[in-house]
Parts: structure tokens; C-alpha cells; sequence
């Protein structure tokens, strides 16, 4: 029993990394009131340009290029919403749409339909200290991700709730027009937060093709975004709420497939694909019991507009 | 124009809406940039680009619209922009104990880790005036800050602004309240459409002298016409008992209100900002719901009133937020003036639109109502503030109402429009038509209505028919004094 | 210039950009001849979508311009009904990201009714639409309920239910309980096949697959545009649309209308599905795959939310997208034009920019600002 829990667990913490870090992405960009429909578009452009850039340079140096793709996409994305006040949410599917089919573009034009030729993943790291022992050997045995993935809703916790940028950040997605009359610029602020998001969400990108896969297949992110999105309300836009959240979306879908492998005759009773919905059921149902009280920044999606002339 | 503002003083910048006062004062503050010309601190010439370099050099200001955020404490609220930190951390300790030390040297009594939230319109307000002061302000600009206040929190304003005085602060009230403008200030600053008119000596002056200048030499529409004639009034069409409705903040605004109406007489409604007017509107309208009472509106009950049914009853509304409540911005003139009625022709044959009878009747009403340009199939935001509202005016005389509930029909409007606004509802009056006129401009409640109701918190604190207009004891309703005194 | 066209500028403007960036797309990323082979590539791209008239005037049977051009339409057929669910909810102020999964719904629901009823073809057709535009309409029925009683903000609940759709329906209602019989012993992805009564039936008999789904798309295009411009009620929706405070003063029901216009909005879209379905596939297959409802999106912004003005895009992308197979004979890639679809709705969204740089270049006229299209407000979600 306690061998299936660790190896459920082991499964968890290989799987988890890139929804956490998208989900943080999002809730980043979100907290600055910036609406980031567009994290899937950022993850496959992470996960596109870290698989590409690890053919030629070592593996951390390419997942950094991804990250580096996502922001790229994200400073459109704030350059459209922040500059000219667009539709966040368009501009978000845009860049969704506009990475899907360029990456499909760029994959066949270059590789062929079956994805990018391998590359090395990620080392894994063992801690034989560790392995031994029951449930903690789940920890030992992953690649760099997965430790930041358990280090970084910390921090980004603490950024938010204990440092004068992330009180910033906060006040910026709640009330723009408080911060500047303070003197301080909004559109700095959630540059910031969205060039951060992007950051962040081209790391989980570049995590799919460098652990998860050893390449960019034609489908990633393949939705993992939306997931991410649905993290973070699950979370109620809070760092951690959004890791625990990702974490609990993942050991689901780490019990999912060790019942079908293991005991199929449960899956039976209760189907793949109601399993597999459960996620987005369960944040629409936390979202139809808490109505309006759910604690989404005020200014969300609001272009800010400054009075001055 | 310009202004002096000297040290440790209470200065008031008053004005009509529209005046420029706070144009003036964003400049000062950085908000805004002047075409020309320029603003100097203690004789030395700034330029400011935003208001951080007003901040700097100690200006502080308290929006009309509060600038706080409403999800961080009143703490947090005050440290923003300038946060204390202790190894790249908040140092919220500090923070909150720098905050309960300005809080306590001006007396302020605020908890500073309470939720801004949670505070009433009276706190969050010392909270902007505590977020100006912790940022070193030496001299402090208040926008039009009682609009929002109840008549006691205004008093314990005044007293604030005369203590922050004393303590060498400069003050800068601006407003179009004289009352309360003569009672604090030591100069006042009269603006009229953007220029500087005077400046006055508190002492020197009375509220009578201050508003002449405010107005300048154009006649008051207002005050320059006739009396209405007297008629006799007609049918009840209203007949309102103990109304109880909850305000926007779920809390009651209408504490039991009794209210007739009748045919061919306008009803004024008297009060400062805030006291239930706007709600009791809505309630006429069937935009809010009753908690408690009742009563009889147009041959109807008039609980669970619907927008709706109010119009099939033959209410008509010019409601206080033109934008939001009576017109659509994006849709044209003539569909604007279809809105409501648009069911019914000339608007509509059956489902469909009646494109040409709606064109005509709209032409007739902008020729009519005199509306500039009178294109019909102009976008109705292209048109100015004056001739949006001569739309509505028109679209609900049009639609014949039995009972017109007009809201501030004439703020922000130049005065030709305003004469012309007063007219026609005198003219609906003169047809039998029973107006309740919601104003906070008392003269215009004054000049038109046949009776006054005043609303304190809610409640009727005075009902007064004309010509026994006592403009004194009005005002002491205003501020609540009930009917004997005392 | 008409008011008209003036609206329409930035969207021609953009389309025509997004067409020049990835034309220079291809150029650059070749070795050789670059510009030539871009050029062919959109020519080939032009042939595909519309006809191959060069080879029909050298001889070529009828053919060649019927079959591209049916495919065309169909796309287009698609791409119409999902941009047009996407208008129409914007129209009553909506934003409808979840045309997707109730396409997805009303293709399942094509293909139940399609193959587990029996009807007379002159019934079944029209039990099998009205039984997919239920499905759609009820699975946007959720997000519109979600919305006004609980304050849900559609934007999240949409994309919620996209993916609640796809999973119940792919991952378990077509593999589980409503999937196929094997005949014959062969094993069959997806639903069965329908009965001949329920398939739309083709116009131009064997030589296209041009069938009753294009005529139908584009006459609900037309309809939807009467029923906005020209009813009563189609104005009350987009009154809400524009200013739903002014409209409830106005005594218009705000919340019926918001939720029938949802409700449209999600019956177009499944029936969507169901030209999919009947028109096409002739059965649910294992996936739907094609994301047909999230170009709806791209469609109706790049068509101003105008239902003409989503035809006319549809027509437009249905054609290049139709094209976009014969692309592949220059080596490029056959989604090719999802990837203009995708950047033209990206320079839609900078509106701003181009009515700026417009703006600029006109004389210093006080420009009235444009209706703009109705901006959905923030997630309160």
C-alpha cells in the first residue's frame, strides 16, 4: 500500500512541474489584473523553442530559452493590452491561435509531423538517502523543475504577500487609479507581472519537452494551459492555493492512470472521461458556490486608462 | 489664471460644476500637464510629470472618488508607493506603527490593520487625508470631500481641517457648498469657467455675495423666472406609505418614507447627498426593490414595481446618470429615442422596427427639443452633455407620462439648456403631469416645485408648501432637525 | 467613406497584413527562390479555395473548380454558424469562448438522433439540427445561468465547460456507452454511422461535397442579421449588449434577453456540429479534432461581430483554409492558413493601433469614436 502511495506520489511530483509553473504564471499576471488566457500559447512557445534550442545547446540553457519564448509572447500580449488598451481576452486567444498554428507551421516545415528529434531531458537527480525511505522516496529521482516547482508558489507567495513590489502588484490589480495617484506607474507594474507570467509560463512550456517528453510534439501543451487557468481559480488567485490546487489536479491524473494500468474493472464504474473532466467540474462548481465573492482582482481584465492629457 | 496659496491657511476654491476647480487642482497634483504656464512651490518653479514629484515636494490630495484599495488594509493603504522595509521585505510592523503614529498626532482615531473595506465612507475618507499626511503633505488638497459625507462626518471634517490648520498645515477645500465653505475657510477662491474670478475674505463675505460671483452676470435660469401659477392639483397619482429600501452598500437608505403625488404638481425632494433621494427615485421607477410598505403608484401597487410595468403605468424617468441609466452611448440618436417606447409605434409594427416612423418622430422631437445637430442617425455620444439630455427630455414628454421622476435634470448643463430643461418641465406640469423633481440644487427645487419634501437619512424630516418657503428652517431639515425645535 | 466601411477598415487592414507577414513567412524561411515560392504557394492557395480555373479553361473537366470550391464551403459553412454563436452572444455582451464544446455537443447530438432514430428524410434532417442546436444551447444555458445567478463570469465558465464537453464526450460517451457496433467484425472509432435520411444531402451531386450545410449557414447569417437590425427584440439584445443598466431602465427583461441570446449563441454552434456531422463525417468520429468553434472566435472579431460581416470572413477563411491542402505541394504545411486566420485576429485586437494610425493620417477632423465592439467587462469571476 504504501509502495503504491509513494510510486502515486513519484508520479505527482514528475507530472506537476509544468502546470505549477503556468498556474503561477497566471495567477501572477492575473493579480496585476491582466487576464492571461493566453498561458497555453505561452506554454507551447516555451515548449517549442526550449525542444528546438536543446538540439544544438545543453538542456538548462534551452529550457531558459523557452522561458525567454514565453515572455516574448507575453510582451505582446502586454504591449497590445497595457499600450493600447485591447481586449485581454482577445489578444489572449489570439496568441493562443497564433502559436498553435505556427507551431504546427514551423514543426512541419522544419521537422516533419512527428514531433522534434529527441534531445537530452533534464538530468534526474537520485538522493539515495532519500530513496530508501517510504513516501519520501517520492521525492528523490526528478529533474531541477520539480524541486523549484515545490520552492517556487513559496516564493512567490511571500513576494506577493510580504514585499513592497508584491503589495504593489496587488493594489495594481485591484485599484490602478489608487496606485497612481501615489506617483507610481501602472504600466510598469503590470508589464512586470505579465513579462513575469510569460517567464513562467514558457518554463512550464520548456519543462513539457525537457522531462515530461525529450522533444516538442505536435499537440503540447494540448490544453495543460487551460488546466493552469482553472488552477488558479480553483487556488482563488493566490500562489499557493494555485500550487495546491495543480497539485491536487495532477495526483489526480497520476491515480487516474495507475487505476486504468492497475484496476481496470474500477474504471468501469466510474469512466476515463468523467475522471478526466472532474478538474474543470470541480472549479466550476467552487465558482457557482462562491458567485461573486471569489476573490478575482477587481480591476480584472479593466484596460487602465490614465486621466492625464 | 493663477492662484496664491499661502502658508497656514484654510483656502476654498468654489465653483459652479464645470467651473475647472478640479482640472486646477490635478494640475497641481501632476495629474494633468498645462498647455502653459506653471506651477511654483515656495517660489521655485516646478515641472511636475506625475504626482509623485508633487508628492516630493509636499502636496497632498484627497479625490473626490476615493483612491484607495479596498482589499488592503487601511495600513497598507497609507505605506504604498513608500513601504517600509526591513532586508527587501514589508515591514508591516513598522508600517502599522508609523501609521497609528500619525493617526495619533492629528487624532485620528483609525485601526490601522483594519480592511478599508470594512471602514465607513467617513473613515476611508481620514484614511486618504492620513495617506496625504504620512507622505509629509505640507499642503493638502481636498476635492469636494463632503459630497459623499453625512452631515456629522462633515462637522468632524471641518473640525479636522481646522486642527490640521493649527498644526501649520495649508488646506485646500474645494467645493460648491457655501455653507460650508464660509464656515472653515479663511479665503475663498471664486472660479468661473475656468478663470479665477476673485478672491474674498471669509470673514467678508455672505453666502448671497459668494454665489452672485459664482453665477457671474448671466442670468440664474432658476431664479429669473416666474413663479409657477398656482393650480389646482389634480388626482393622487401616488400615494406612498412607509417606504423601506436598501441602498447600493445593502444598507437602508429609505427608512420609512410617506409620499403623495399628485396631478399636475411638482414634488420636489430636498436633501443633501446621500440621504435616500436617488433611492426613492428608483423605487418610483421600479429600478429598486422595496424591503417594507407600499402604496398605490398610478392605479397600481407599487411593491414590486418593474421598470417595465412602471412605463406600461405611464411613468417616465430622467434619471441622475445619463449614461449609464438613460441612454446607450453606442446606439444612435433615433434608437435612443426608440428606447423604452420601442414596442410601441411609431417605433414598431408588429415584431419588427418601424424604421421610417421612427425616423420621422425623432426628426420632430430634435427640431422640437431643438437638439444640435438634429442627425438622428448620429452615435448619441457624439452629441454634447446639454443636447444628450434634451433626448432624454424629449423621449420621456414624448411618451405622454402621467408621472415624470426627474433626477439632477440640469447638472452639468450650460444655461440655455438648463432654461429650456425648466421650461418643459413646467410645461408638462401645466398639462397635468405630477413631477417629483429630485435636486440637490436647492434653488432649482425651490424655483420649481409646488411642494418640498426633505429627506434626512432616509426618513421625511420636513415637507413644506409653497409660498411658505423658509429657506433656513429647510436647511435645518436638511441636516436633520426634526419638525419641532430642538 | 461610409460609416460602413469605415468599420470594416481595420479588419480588411489586418487580414491584408497578416496575409503580407506570412508570405514573407515562407520567403524567409527558404533557401532558395524564396519569393517565388511563397508566391506559388499562394496561388496554389487561391486555386484551392476558390477553383482551379487556370487548368478548367486548359480543359479540365468541371471538376476542378467544384470540388475545391464545395470544400470551401463547407469550411466556410462551419467557420459561419461558430463566428456567428461568438457575435451574437458579444452582441448582448457576452464573450462566448465555449462555441467549441457546444459544437462538440451538437455533433454528438447529430449523430444520436441521426443514427438511433429512425425518421422519413424530410423529418429526420430537421430533428437531427434542431436536436444538435438543443445540445449546443443547453450546455451555453449553464454559462448564461452561471452568469446571471451566481455571477460567474462567462469567459472562465466557458472555457470550463470546453473542456468538460471534450472530455465526457471524446474520452467517454464515444469510446463507452454510445459508441459504434463493430460490423463485420471490424472495431469502429466514434458513434455509428447515420442513417442516409439524416445526411444533408449534396447540391452538385458526386463532383463536390458542397450539401444543404452552406445554404443553411448562410441563411442563418442573413437571419441573424434581420432579426438584430430588425426586431424588436433583436434591438432589445443588443441594448443590453451596449448598456444593460440603461436597457433594465428601460424595462427591458436584461436577463431574458442575455440568456436567449446565449442560448442562440450555443444552438448555432451546435449546429455547427451538426452540418459536421450530417453534412461531412457521417458519424461522430473518435475526435472531432478540428477546433472549429475557437475560430468562431477569431471569425466574428475579424467580422467586426457583424453577422454579414461574419459570412463574409467565413467565406473568406473558408476558402484560403480549403486551400490551404493544395499548399502543401510547395512543402508548406497544410494549417498554414490557420496560422494568417490566427495573426489577422491578432492585429484585430490592436484596433487601437489601427484606428490611430488612421486617424493620423486623416485630417485632424474630430473623429467621433466608432461603436466599438462591445467589450466585455472584467471577470468578476
Amino acid at each position: 500500500m504504501l509502495e503504491i502511495v509513494t510510486r502515486l506520489l513519484f508520479a505527482t511530483l514528475d507530472a506537476a512541474p509544468a502546470l505549477v509553473f503556468a498556474a503561477l504564471g497566471a495567477v501572477l499576471s492575473e493579480r496585476a489584473g491582466v487576464v492571461a488566457v493566453g498561458i497555453e500559447g505561452m506554454m507551447r512557445v516555451g515548449a517549442f523553442c526550449a525542444a528546438v534550442a536543446a538540439l544544438t545547446v545543453p538542456t538548462p540553457l534551452a529550457v531558459v530559452g523557452g522561458m525567454l519564448a514565453g515572455a516574448a509572447l507575453a510582451a505582446v500580449h502586454a504591449y497590445l493590452c497595457i499600450r493600447w488598451r485591447s481586449d485581454q481576452v482577445v489578444s489572449g486567444i489570439a496568441l493562443n491561435l497564433v502559436a498553435l498554428a505556427g507551431g504546427t507551421f514551423l514543426l512541419e516545415t522544419h521537422y516533419g509531423p512527428n514531433g522534434t528529434p529527441p534531445i537530452q531531458q533534464l538530468t534526474a537527480w537520485d538522493w539515495p538517502a532519500l530513496s530508501s525511505v517510504p513516501l519520501l522516496g517520492a521525492l528523490s529521482g526528478h529533474a531541477a523543475p520539480t524541486y523549484l516547482a515545490l520552492a517556487l508558489p513559496f516564493l512567490l507567495q511571500a513576494l506577493l504577500t510580504r514585499t513592497p513590489l508584491g503589495l504593489r502588484l496587488r493594489a495594481v490589480g485591484d485599484k490602478p487609479h489608487a496606485v497612481a495617484t501615489l506617483g507610481l506607474s501602472v504600466p510598469a507594474l503590470r508589464w512586470g507581472a505579465v513579462v513575469g507570467g510569460g517567464l513562467l509560463a514558457g518554463l512550464g512550456g520548456a519543462v513539457l519537452s525537457t522531462t515530461v517528453l525529450d522533444r516538442f510534439e505536435q499537440h503540447t501543451p494540448a490544453g495543460l494551459g487551460f488546466m493552469a487557468l482553472a488552477a488558479m481559480v480553483f487556488g482563488r488567485w493566490t500562489p499557493l492555493g494555485a500550487f495546491l490546487a495543480a497539485a491536487f489536479f495532477a495526483f489526480g491524473n497520476a491515480l487516474r492512470i495507475g487505476l486504468a494500468s492497475s484496476a481496470p474493472g474500477l474504471l468501469e464504474l466510474v469512466p476515463q472521461g468523467v475522471l478526466l473532466a472532474l478538474p474543470y467540474v470541480l472549479t466550476l462548481l467552487v465558482l457557482t458556490l462562491q458567485g461573486q465573492r471569489s476573490r478575482a482582482p477587481a480591476a480584472l481584465g479593466v484596460p487602465y486608462e490614465q486621466e492625464s492629457r | 489664471m493663477s492662484l496664491d496659496i499661502h502658508a497656514g491657511e484654510l483656502l476654498a476654491v468654489v465653483g459652479e460644476n464645470g467651473a475647472g476647480k478640479s482640472s486646477l487642482m490635478n494640475v497641481l497634483y501632476g495629474l494633468y500637464h498645462p498647455d502653459s504656464g506653471e506651477v511654483s512651490v515656495e517660489g521655485r518653479p516646478e515641472r511636475f510629470r506625475s504626482p509623485r514629484d508633487a508628492i516630493d515636494r509636499g502636496i497632498g490630495m484627497v479625490h473626490q472618488h476615493f483612491m484607495l484599495v479596498p482589499t488592503l488594509t487601511v495600513a497598507e493603504n497609507v505605506v504604498l508607493g513608500r513601504e517600509p522595509t526591513r532586508w527587501g521585505r514589508l515591514d508591516m510592523e513598522r508600517a502599522v506603527r508609523e501609521v497609528a503614529d500619525t493617526c495619533a498626532r492629528f487624532g485620528f482615531t483609525l485601526d490601522p490593520r483594519a480592511r478599508v473595506d470594512a471602514l465607513t465612507v467617513g473613515s476611508q475618507q481620514k484614511v486618504e487625508i492620513v495617506k496625504a499626511l504620512h507622505r509629509g503633505a505640507r499642503v493638502l488638497v481636498l476635492d469636494e470631500p463632503t459630497a459623499v459625507l453625512t452631515p456629522q462626518e462633515a462637522d468632524e471634517l471641518a473640525r479636522v481641517m481646522k486642527d490640521l490648520v493649527r498644526a501649520g498645515r495649508t488646506v485646500v477645500l474645494i467645493s460648491h457648498k457655501l455653507k460650508e465653505v464660509l464656515g472653515v475657510a479663511d479665503r475663498i477662491a471664486v472660479m468661473r469657467r475656468g478663470r479665477l474670478v476673485t478672491e474674498v475674505r471669509a470673514a467678508d463675505t455672505t453666502a448671497d455675495q459668494l454665489a452672485a460671483l459664482m453665477v457671474g452676470d448671466a442670468p440664474r435660469a432658476a431664479t429669473d423666472e416666474p413663479a409657477p401659477v398656482a393650480q389646482a392639483p389634480g388626482e393622487v397619482l401616488v400615494e406612498a406609505k412607509a417606504l423601506h429600501a436598501l441602498g447600493d452598500n445593502h444598507c437602508p437608505a429609505l427608512r420609512g418614507v410617506d409620499l403623495t403625488v399628485r396631478a399636475g404638481e411638482v414634488v420636489g425632494i430636498a436633501g443633501v447627498d446621500g440621504n435616500g433621494q436617488r433611492e426613492l427615485a428608483e423605487v418610483l421607477t421600479g429600478l429598486r426593490r422595496l424591503t417594507s410598505g407600499g402604496g398605490t403608484l398610478l392605479g397600481g401597487p407599487l411593491a414590486r414595481l418593474t421598470p417595465a410595468v412602471a412605463r406600461e403605468r405611464g411613468v417616465g424617468h430622467v434619471p441622475e446618470d445619463r449614461l449609464r441609466r438613460a441612454v446607450v452611448k453606442a446606439l444612435s440618436v433615433e434608437e435612443n429615442v426608440a428606447l423604452g417606447r420601442h414596442t410601441k409605434p411609431p417605433f414598431a409594427k408588429g415584431p419588427w422596427i418601424d424604421f421610417a416612423g421612427r425616423r420621422e418622430r425623432t426628426r420632430e422631437l430634435l427640431a422640437a427639443y431643438d437638439v444640435r445637430p438634429p442627425e438622428p442617425t448620429l452615435v448619441l455620444q457624439a452629441l454634447s452633455g446639454g443636447n444628450q439630455q434634451k433626448v432624454v427630455v424629449a423621449r420621456e414628454l414624448d411618451a405622454k407620462p402621467r408621472l415624470l421622476v426627474v433626477v439632477q435634470p440640469t447638472r452639468g448643463l450650460d444655461i440655455g439648456a438648463v432654461a429650456q430643461v425648466h421650461a418643459r418641465l413646467r410645461e408638462a406640469r401645466r398639462q397635468g403631469t405630477g413631477v417629483v423633481l429630485v435636486s440637490l440644487d436647492l434653488e432649482e427645487v425651490l424655483a420649481l416645485a409646488d411642494r418640498v419634501y426633505v429627506l434626512f437619512e432616509g426618513r421625511v424630516t420636513g415637507e413644506f408648501t409653497r409660498p411658505d418657503y423658509d429657506e433656513r428652517e429647510l436647511g435645518r431639515r436638511m441636516l436633520g432637525a426634526e419638525r419641532a425645535h430642538g | 467613406m461610409g460609416e460602413r466601411a469605415r468599420q470594416a477598415l481595420p479588419s480588411v487592414l489586418s487580414v491584408l497584413l497578416s496575409l503580407v507577414v506570412c508570405w514573407l513567412l515562407i520567403a524567409l524561411t527558404r533557401d532558395a527562390d524564396g519569393f517565388t515560392t511563397a508566391t506559388a504557394a499562394y496561388l496554389q492557395m487561391l486555386w484551392g479555395g476558390i477553383g482551379d480555373w487556370p487548368t478548367f479553361l486548359g480543359g479540365s473537366p468541371v471538376a476542378v473548380l467544384t470540388r475545391p470550391i464545395g470544400e470551401a464551403a463547407m469550411k466556410a459553412a462551419l467557420l459561419t454558424l461558430t463566428g456567428l454563436s461568438v457575435a451574437v452572444a458579444f452582441k448582448v455582451g457576452l464573450f462566448n469562448i465555449g462555441a467549441q464544446g457546444q459544437m462538440l455537443l451538437g455533433a454528438l447530438a447529430a449523430a444520436v438522433v441521426g443514427s438511433h432514430v429512425e425518421l422519413p428524410a424530410l423529418l429526420h434532417i430537421p430533428a437531427a439540427l434542431l436536436g444538435a442546436a438543443l445540445a449546443g444551447a443547453a450546455w451555453a444555458g449553464i454559462a448564461a445561468a452561471l452568469r446571471l445567478y451566481r455571477g460567474v463570469h462567462e469567459v472562465i465558465s466557458t472555457i470550463m465547460l470546453n473542456w468538460v464537453a471534450l472530455r465526457l464526450v471524446d474520452n467517454w460517451l464515444v469510446v463507452g456507452p454510445l459508441r459504434g457496433v463493430a460490423q463485420a467484425g471490424a472495431s469502429i472509432t466514434g458513434t455509428a454511422e447515420i442513417h442516409a435520411s439524416a445526411a444533408l444531402p449534396r447540391l452538385l451531386g458526386d463532383v463536390s461535397r458542397l450539401n444543404l450545410g452552406f445554404p443553411l449557414a448562410m441563411l442563418a447569417a442573413v437571419a441573424v442579421w434581420l432579426w438584430l437590425e430588425r426586431t424588436r427584440t433583436g434591438f432589445e439584445t443588443r441594448a443590453v449588449g451596449l448598456g444593460d443598466e440603461a436597457a433594465r431602465a428601460a424595462g427591458i427583461p436584461v436577463a431574458r434577453r442575455a440568456g436567449l441570446a446565449m442560448a442562440l449563441a450555443g444552438a448555432l454552434a451546435g449546429s455547427a456540429g451538426a452540418v459536421l456531422v450530417l453534412g461531412t463525417e457521417g458519424r461522430y468520429p473518435g475526435t472531432l479534432g478540428a477546433p472549429y468553434g475557437f475560430d468562431g472566435i477569431a471569425i466574428s472579431l475579424i467580422g467586426n461581430n457583424h453577422p454579414l460581416g461574419v459570412a463574409l470572413a467565413a467565406l473568406f477563411f473558408g476558402a484560403i483554409r480549403a486551400g490551404g491542402t493544395r499548399m502543401q505541394l510547395l512543402d508548406v504545411h497544410k494549417s498554414f492558413p490557420e496560422l494568417i486566420q490566427g495573426l489577422a485576429l491578432l492585429f484585430v485586437a490592436g484596433r487601437l493601433i489601427w484606428l490611430s494610425v488612421l486617424r493620423r493620417r486623416r485630417a485632424p477632423a474630430p473623429v467621433l469614436s466608432a461603436p466599438t465592439a462591445p467589450t466585455p467587462e472584467a471577470p468578476h469571476a
